[in-house]
């Protein structure tokens, strides 16, 4: 199979500061690739720089074949990514119904999406006319990634979906993020390395602004050295 | 429910102290008084709050303080004065822009077209820079040539005062027409619809000097579809100017009105888009820059209209609509006073003027209503309510938020410059009247919360109604316990009041009315 997405060797600044110092990473169709490493490392960045969100300067950024980079992000986002950010930002002032069917591209996607949407997030059916600022911290994630489902999205990226939840809650998110890698691809950013390690299939890890180590995620499981040495953990 | 009562409750408690208090005012003077002074404050309120609704939107979407947008009012009112008094330098100007506009439309046609040559990159450098000088100098040799019947400000029976008294004693006389002098009408307009595709090609070359990706590479049909369209119209202003003129002038002045209220707006609309797509949006991420920006345009905007419309303040006539007295009038039901075209109507006994009180809130209720359904009930409303918080994250859906952006700013200036054109016949027109009335916005939004629609709305009553009960009082005096006369609030305390007001709700409420901490 081969890979939709592929990052080549980008540098992005933000301001002068030179966040992204040479970061490639590949992500085949189909499969969910977790990028680790520790806070500040440049996981973030390296999501918003293939939205263009954080365009980088130098580098490549492949999808599907076509030479992304330096397009405007509302242009790539169109192409079929989903983006789901780190702190969620729904849209408060909107209500749960508001918030998914902005994310539409063509008219009546959401009515197409809803059943499998509300099968993987039952929740919001019950709070749909309810305004987002109501909603618990979990509810706003659930929102977020079903925000990211409502088009036809070739490729999800997450951005540590798990952060700050309850683990009843983490739970039904990973099953939920299981659930939807069957029909696209993800590219997933994540903190806890056990919930990243049942999750995806691949690994990059990122290092001070540059990935330094990839491969399966069944060998990183089994190899405490990388582990303790680049994410810290046990 | 009780939650929701809980979470409001100093706003709840503010709001009905405001309240209990303007109803109260009541128990001061006559009803009659009371009811025109109320009304007054809502006229000031729809005037303040058509320039807080655009400002406060502008601000919240994409953090930009518009200090030009008193200007964009202000220039509203001198646009709507000139259809409505001069409607033959009106149509004399329709031709030449139209002209001109041509080639702009089409820059989407030509950012294709030109990103399929393949220039090397020094002569890109260079290209744009000389095409922009023979664009010039061909505008210059035919656009400028159009004839345009103007007044003249120095001279004073052919300044926009003489003009505007002799409509409204009906005195109105067609000026001369205007006529092409040493070119033929033909080179002009030949002329300028070149310059124009020249200016316009060369601003998008300018513009793609550095881009490398090259967005859009298909051929859209709505721009070639408005250039046609704008081409047929200045081609027919320029064939029936005469007969466009004298129709213009044998209309009836209400017509007129509502005509020179649609140019305002438009007008302002488009102001609007070319200050938002040419000088703004490369300014993004500059706030200190932006005010910058925007402080300069709005010295530049009075400038401007000092030197085509002249220092003096002068009047712009009621239309119909509102001027007859005498016979029928006042009025007793608007029946009555739509019959006889009464200038005044009664209410409580009182005489209520029919323009000011009654005509200005009616226009400020429905663009009220109209912006709420804007943003409540259509798809861009909810793009832009969604903006206002994280215009990265919409940019991250897929949604073109510059687009949206524009749209707004447009949106805003067109609102201010109806505001303009609306307060015109009410306050007369000067050059200082847009800073006098941003100042005012400004303390509305900072009652009612800065980018909350409902807290433009409310902040612009509330200091409406303030500063007309103010005035109220300074003419029939508060009786103050303990003291032997009335206080007469003075002249300088009207001011003074609005933003003792907002003193007095910040402290309560450091967020606004309805505005929500960040």
């Amino acid at each position: 199979m081969g890979n939709l997405l592929e990052i080549r060797d980008i540098h992005t600044f933000i301001g002068q500061f030179h966040i992204l110092q040479g970061v490639t990473v590949e992500v085949p169709e189909g499969s969910i690739v977790a990028l680790l490493g520790r806070n500040g490392a440049g996981k973030t960045t390296t999501l918003k720089s293939v939205l263009g969100l954080t365009p980088p300067r130098r580098g490549q950024v492949i999808l599907d074949g076509q030479a992304i980079h330096g397009r405007r992000s509302f242009d790539i986002a169109a192409m079929g990514i989903g983006f789901v950010p780190e702190h969620r930002a729904i849209f408060r002032d909107l209500s749960v119904a508001e918030n998914l069917k902005i994310a539409e591209r063509k008219k009546g996607d959401f009515e197409r999406k809803e059943e499998m949407i509300f099968g993987l997030f039952p929740d919001l059916k019950r709070l749909i006319k309810l305004p987002g600022t109501n909603l618990s911290g979990g509810q706003q994630q659930m929102l977020a990634v079903a925000r990211a489902l409502v088009p036809d999205n070739k490729l999800l990226l997450i951005d540590e979906p798990s952060e700050g939840l309850a683990p009843v809650i983490i739970e039904q998110m990973m099953v939920a993020i299981k659930k939807l890698s069957a029909e696209s691809t993800v590219l997933l950013v994540e903190q806890n390395f056990i919930v990243a390690s049942k999750l995806a299939e691949r690994y990059v890890i990122i290092e001070e602004g540059k990935s330094v180590k990839q491969g399966l995620m069944a060998d990183l499981v089994n190899d405490k050295e990388t582990i303790h040495r680049y994410l810290g953990a046990a | 429910m009780g939650e929701l009562l809980k979470k409001n409750r100093t706003r709840l408690i503010t709001l009905a102290v405001l309240a209990f208090m303007f109803v109260t005012a009541v128990q001061g003077m006559e009803t009659k008084d009371w009811v025109i002074t109320v009304l007054r404050g809502l006229s000031v309120g729809a005037i303040t709050f058509l320039v807080a609704s655009g400002f406060s939107l502008i601000l919240g979407l994409m953090n930009i303080l518009n200090l030009a947008h008193g200007e964009m009012f202000m220039i509203g009112a001198y646009v709507g004065w000139t259809v409505y008094v001069r409607p033959d330098t009106f149509v004399d100007v329709i031709a030449p822009l139209a002209f001109l506009a041509v080639g702009l439309i089409l820059m989407p046609l030509w950012r294709v077209l030109l990103g399929r040559l393949n220039v090397s990159a020094r002569v890109a450098q260079v290209w744009p820079w000389v095409g922009l000088v023979v664009a010039l100098l061909i505008l210059a040799a035919t656009f400028v040539k159009f004839p345009i019947a103007i007044w003249d400000a120095e001279v004073y029976a052919e300044s926009p005062t003489t003009y505007a008294l002799g409509m409204s004693q009906g005195l109105a006389t067609v000026p001369e027409a205007a006529v092409f002098e040493g070119i033929s009408p033909f080179v002009a307009i030949v002329g300028t619809l070149l310059g124009s595709i020249v200016l316009a090609v060369s601003l998008v070359g300018l513009s793609q000097r550095e881009q490398t990706a090259v967005s859009g590479t298909y051929i859209n049909k709505g721009p070639i579809i408005g250039a046609a369209l704008v081409l047929l119209v200045g081609l027919a202003a320029f064939w029936g100017n005469n007969a466009l003129t004298e129709y213009l002038y044998n209309m009836n002045t209400t017509g007129r009105f509502f005509l020179s209220m649609l140019v305002a707006v438009l007008g302002g609309g488009v102001l609007g888009m070319l200050i938002e797509t040419t000088l703004v949006r490369p300014l993004y991420e500059r706030h200190t820059y932006q005010i910058l920006l925007t402080l300069g345009l709005s010295f530049i905007g009075i400038e401007v209209v000092r030197a085509i419309w002249g220092r003096p303040e002068f009047t712009m006539p009621k239309p119909d609509l509102f001027a007859a007295g005498g016979g029928d009038c006042p009025a007793t039901s608007i029946g009555g006073w739509l019959a006889n075209n009464c200038s005044t109507i009664l209410l409580f006994d009182g005489r209520v003027r029919t323009y000011n009180e009654i005509f200005i809130i009616f226009v400020g209720v429905v663009v009220l209503v109209a912006i709420w359904l804007l943003l409540q009930q259509t798809r861009i409303g909810m793009i832009i309510r969604a903006g206002v918080q994280d215009s990265e994250m919409v940019e991250a859906l897929g949604i073109n938020v510059q687009r949206v952006f524009t749209f707004v700013f447009s949106l805003g200036v067109g609102l201010a410059a109806l505001g303009g054109v609306l307060a015109a016949p009410s306050i007369g027109l000067s050059p200082a009247m847009g800073t006098r009335l941003l100042l005012l916005a400004l303390i509305a939004l900072a009652i009612g919360g800065l980018t909350s629609f409902p807290g433009a709305a409310a902040g612009a009553v509330l200091v409406g109604l303030m500063q007309q009960f103010i005035i109220k009082y300074g003419q029939i005096g508060i009786n103050i316990p303990f003291m032997a006369e009335p206080f007469k609030p003075s002249p300088p305390l009207v001011p003074a009041s609005t933003v003792l007001l907002m003193v007095i709700i910040l402290l309560v409420l450091p967020n606004g009315l309805f505005g929500r901490s960040e």
